[in-house]
């Protein structure tokens, strides 16, 4: 699963025969036609139809489409509805923090310094639990959170008071962090493997601290995995929508559960909910070109 | 070669061309039109029914299919609005019965998404209860024949709350005590029309000003809910992790017999009381099959064991009485007709529609 | 539990092989081994309640197989089940076909447009699934297209196809581009030397790419949701209205032998190419 968003891998090698491609017997659109056909039958043309849709205010199924104006997008705007983005927002940034932070010294322990010949078989424990269904290891969290469940009745063992977190924000957040730090360990993993140990060493001899080659060697070195996991797990933590739905409770509504109501959900206004979902493309993709701009300059630097 | 290649492209551009003519179209097009699908599988041996957790088990579809020779396949929803919206978006071609509540029914068919039923096929219409023979939501049984009656109230547990609540004014009263141990339901009628009726309007009010006090009482209530959910308070309830929770009679005579400390109460300010039939979207690919489970469902036999296993209420005489008496004398299931006089049926809101729904998505995202 | 079995005995090695700062290994090593802990606990969890004789999941009420007896009982689950692998294999089936010509194309053509291909290519993989979902149902609702078990295959195909092409290009950028012209200098037919020369060379792409679509698809709980049709409900979505409606641990059971599942091809997988590596070499 290691090849989950890296960035564009430009394939200049190829690139580089052109007298080839002229022999081959395939022209570029045999190739490239269906796949491409298929996208654009499937993911282009219906995001045009939603953003049309996102035009035309409280239209539910039967009714007659007829872009009328940007309501469903001032709806957005009212308080309330800011407030379920900043959610989603710092939901998803909750995680990515807690990811890299939890991520970093297990993708750094499997990388540099458990034995080599563990070290694949490390990786793969430690991203077998993504293999299982998503929603079940939701569930799995609700036995623990639970008033009743696991977790309170270790503490109880101990006297400690019980903690009572399912339903809120902070369950949301043990269960998107549990969710996705395997995808940060994977990533930065692979940067984190080509480190230079040389570097660290020779550092160390001229006498700088652990914490000094860290942040002068280590980060650096790794910048770009840390920047693409780092995006990858905003990117899914933004759009998740089976913790909130599972461990969040009557106020953590986000912005994917929203969509969802107005859908399958007790609510069924189609245009309000377009409107959200095309927000939400437009959040993700300035993520993405943001990262693409800053991660180029970056490896300029290095 | 060439020629292929332009030919695809020309192809591509103009399937483009259509589809964006289709949608950038300035005269408007409809949205999920929903059109009998003649070509569907005219297989006549399999029957898809729409309905609720807990409407049929395996007992019940094994003795349709040893009956009739047809085989049933069960999809689950917990709504009106959730089951509408699949048969609206084009999800529920296959089809042949679904569970629409009384109000339901009503919309559905003003949207012409309901068949006529042929009266001829189904027996035991006349031994339905006199106020289920001729429904105000549809006249005469015409689209549509009731399969369970029921109130919605509060579940409560007893031990832990060392008392029984009367009202909805309880969850208001004790709302700090009950920090995250109560649930309301995931529903805008159910829900928003329980605080209507706490604050002495209707069940079906359309005065913008009676819905906007409703909602916000519920507004001050919210930072105390666990969670809005028709369904998952259930098992919750019966762990103990919850203390109150707005559910259906029929989940609560459910829950009751798996943890003798819960009880049911419907609140003496008035609760809903609603009907769930059962009716063929005019989409059926395979009506003769549907008709004869609505016939299977009506019969006294049938009823009367689906009270028993399901906790349904049965809208049937004759299955009522083939009823042991600790069931046909469970209040939970058949409460007195005092306590039934103080309930309101929901009936469609027309217009008002949308404005319940938007308070009710300020409401969830608050 | 067995897969931290591996980690404890890691650790053992480190402390025997290496005389390298102790302190520094033991901080990272331990913080690791409770991380790996946490990996696990929900799965422990989910083990421990799948023998528990109270369907409650609330307290320990004695041992029993019976929810594993009832799981294979129970044919909703088992359709399911059936439903989301028909799903899988097909959508991933033609994904690879999909996903290996446009990989293929893209390495091989300059065209105009061909950045906006490319970034229509990953956009699959960008979208958040709710919004691809959205816009699937939308679509399919404005066309009138009654939903079925094709249309979730349909919309499946989108995203497999997207990460076997990312997959394979990765494959592709390691080949040698002069291994094919060479074939065709030697008078191979454009028809041989792709089959005969790119495609086993790109087959471990390929498969592993395949593998990874195959668990997204048969883990996909949204976009199947606003995409099945009457009767075609796949086991994510079976699961998701059983944890609404009340899970019976049945469903425990059934997530612990997915995991044995799982594992069993992880390691598989992990094995093969450790025993590739260690030809190459010998």
């Amino acid at each position: 699963m290691t090849q989950t968003a890296p960035p564009p891998n430009t394939p200049g090698s190829l690139d580089s025969v052109p007298n080839a491609a002229k022999k081959h017997w395939v022209g570029p659109w045999a190739l490239l036609g269906p796949p491409g056909l298929w996208l654009v039958l499937l993911l282009v043309l219906p995001t045009l139809v939603i953003f049309e849709l996102s035009l035309v205010p409280g239209i539910r199924p039967g009714d007659l489409v007829n872009p009328s104006g940007l309501d469903n997008y001032t709806q957005i705007f009212e308080s309330v509805y800011l407030r379920v983005m900043l959610r989603s927002l710092l939901f998803a940034i909750g995680t990515t923090v807690v990811s890299l932070v939890l991520g970093f010294p297990v993708a750094y322990w499997i990388a540099l310094m458990s034995p080599k010949r563990w070290r694949n078989l490390l990786l793969v424990a430690f991203i077998l639990p993504l293999w299982t269904s998503s929603l079940l290891r939701s569930y799995a969290w609700i036995s623990i959170l639970r008033p009743t469940g696991v977790l309170n009745s270790f503490l109880g063992i101990f006297n400690l008071p019980a903690l009572d977190i399912l339903n809120q924000s902070p369950a949301v957040l043990v269960g998107m962090s549990y969710s996705f730090l395997p995808y940060m360990v994977l990533i930065l993993y692979s940067s984190l493997e080509k480190l230079d140990l040389k570097l660290l060493e020779a550092a160390a001899d001229l006498g700088a601290t652990p914490i000094q080659s860290f942040w002068k060697i280590t980060v650096p070195q790794s910048f770009q995995g840390i920047a693409a996991g780092s995006l990858l797990v905003f990117i899914i933590s933004l759009g998740d929508f089976i913790n909130p739905e599972l461990l969040g409770g009557a106020s953590s509504m986000t912005v994917s559960r929203l969509i969802y109501n107005q859908f399958l959900g007790p609510t069924q206004n189609w245009g309000f909910g377009s409107s959200l979902s095309m927000i939400m493309i437009f959040a993700v993709s300035a993520a993405v070109a943001l990262l693409i701009r800053y991660g180029n300059t970056s490896s300029g630097k290095v | 070669m060439a020629g292929g290649s332009y030919s695809r492209r020309a192809f591509l551009q103009q399937t483009a061309a259509a589809a964006m003519g289709l949608s950038l179209s300035s005269c408007g097009w409809r949205l999920a039109n929903v059109r009998p699908t003649n070509t569907a599988s005219a297989d006549t041996s399999k029957l898809y029914i729409f309905t609720w957790a807990g409407y049929t088990d395996k007992a019940l579809l094994e003795q349709f299919t040893a009956e009739t020779g047809v085989s049933v396949v069960v999809d689950i929803y917990d709504s009106n609005e959730a089951m509408l919206a699949k048969l609206q978006s084009g999800g529920g071609g296959a089809y042949s019965i679904v569970y629409p509540s009384d109000y339901m029914v009503r919309r559905m068919r003003d949207l012409d998404l309901l068949q006529e039923l042929d009266r001829d096929r189904i027996s035991g219409l006349d031994s339905l209860f006199e106020p289920y023979q001729d429904p105000s939501y549809d006249p005469n049984n015409r689209h549509s024949v009731p399969v369970s009656w029921g109130t919605t109230g509060l579940v409560y547990n007893r031990k832990s709350l060392g008392t029984e609540p009367q009202d909805w004014d309880f969850l208001w009263d004790q709302r700090e005590k009950l920090t995250r141990r109560m649930t309301l339901m995931n529903d805008t009628r159910e829900t928003m029309g329980a605080s209507l009726r706490r604050l002495g309007f209707s069940y079906n009010a359309e005065d913008p000003e009676a819905i906007r006090k409703a909602f916000e009482a519920l507004q001050e209530l919210k930072p105390f809910l666990a969670n809005f959910t028709t369904d998952a308070w259930r098992d919750r309830i019966v762990a103990g992790d919850l203390s109150v929770a707005m559910g259906y009679s029929v989940d609560a005579v459910g829950v009751e017999s798996e943890n003798p400390d819960l009880g049911y109460v419907i609140p003496a300010s008035g609760a809903s009381l609603w009907t769930d039939t059962m009716a063929i979207p005019v989409t059926a690919p395979n009506p003769d099959a549907a008709h004869a489970w609505i016939d299977f469902m009506l019969r006294p036999d049938v009823a009367a064991s689906v009270t028993k296993s399901l906790s349904f209420a049965t809208p049937s005489r004759d299955a009522f009485e083939l009823l042991p008496p600790d069931i046909s004398e469970n209040p939970s299931l058949f409460p007195p007709d005092d306590v039934l006089a103080k309930c309101e049926g929901l009936a469609p809101v027309g217009a008002s529609t949308a404005l319940y729904e938007r308070y009710w998505n300020q409401l969830t995202s608050g | 539990m067995s897969a931290i079995q591996p980690n404890l005995d890691s650790q053992e090695d480190i402390v025997e092989t290496m005389a390298t700062p102790k302190l520094r290994i033991s901080w990272q090593g331990a913080f690791s081994t409770v991380m790996y802990f946490l990996m696990y606990l929900p799965i422990l969890v989910l083990t421990v309640y799948s023998f528990n004789e109270s369907p409650y999941s609330a307290g320990w009420k004695g041992f029993t197989w019976r929810w594993y007896g009832q799981l294979f009982g129970d044919t909703r689950i088992l359709t399911a089940l059936r439903t989301s692998l028909a799903v899988a294999l097909l959508a991933v089936g033609l994904s690879a076909v999909l996903g290996t010509m446009m990989s293929v194309g893209l390495s091989r053509y300059k065209f105009r447009g061909k950045k906006l291909y490319l970034g229509m290519s990953y956009l699959p993989t960008i979208v958040p699934d709710i919004a691809m979902a959205v816009a699937t149902l939308v679509f399919l609702a404005a066309l009138a297209i009654p939903l079925s078990l094709w249309t979730i295959i349909a919309a499946h195909v989108v995203f497999c196809l997207a990460y076997i092409a990312i997959v394979v290009s990765t494959r592709l950028a390691d080949l040698d581009p002069h291994l094919e012209e060479a074939a065709l200098d030697l008078g191979a037919t454009p028809v041989q030397s792709f089959f005969k020369v790119l495609l086993p060379q790109l087959a471990p792409g390929i498969l592993s790419g395949c593998l990874l679509a195959f668990v997204l698809s048969l883990d996909d709980f949204l976009i199947s949701s606003f995409t099945a049709g009457s009767g075609a409900t796949t086991l994510p979505m079976e699961i998701f209205s059983r944890i609404r409606t009340g899970v019976k641990p049945d469903v425990n059971a059934l997530s612990v032998l997915l995991i044995l599942f799982s594992g069993a091809i992880a390691f598989a997988g992990e094995y093969v190419r450790y025993r590739n590596q260690a030809k190459k070499a010998g």
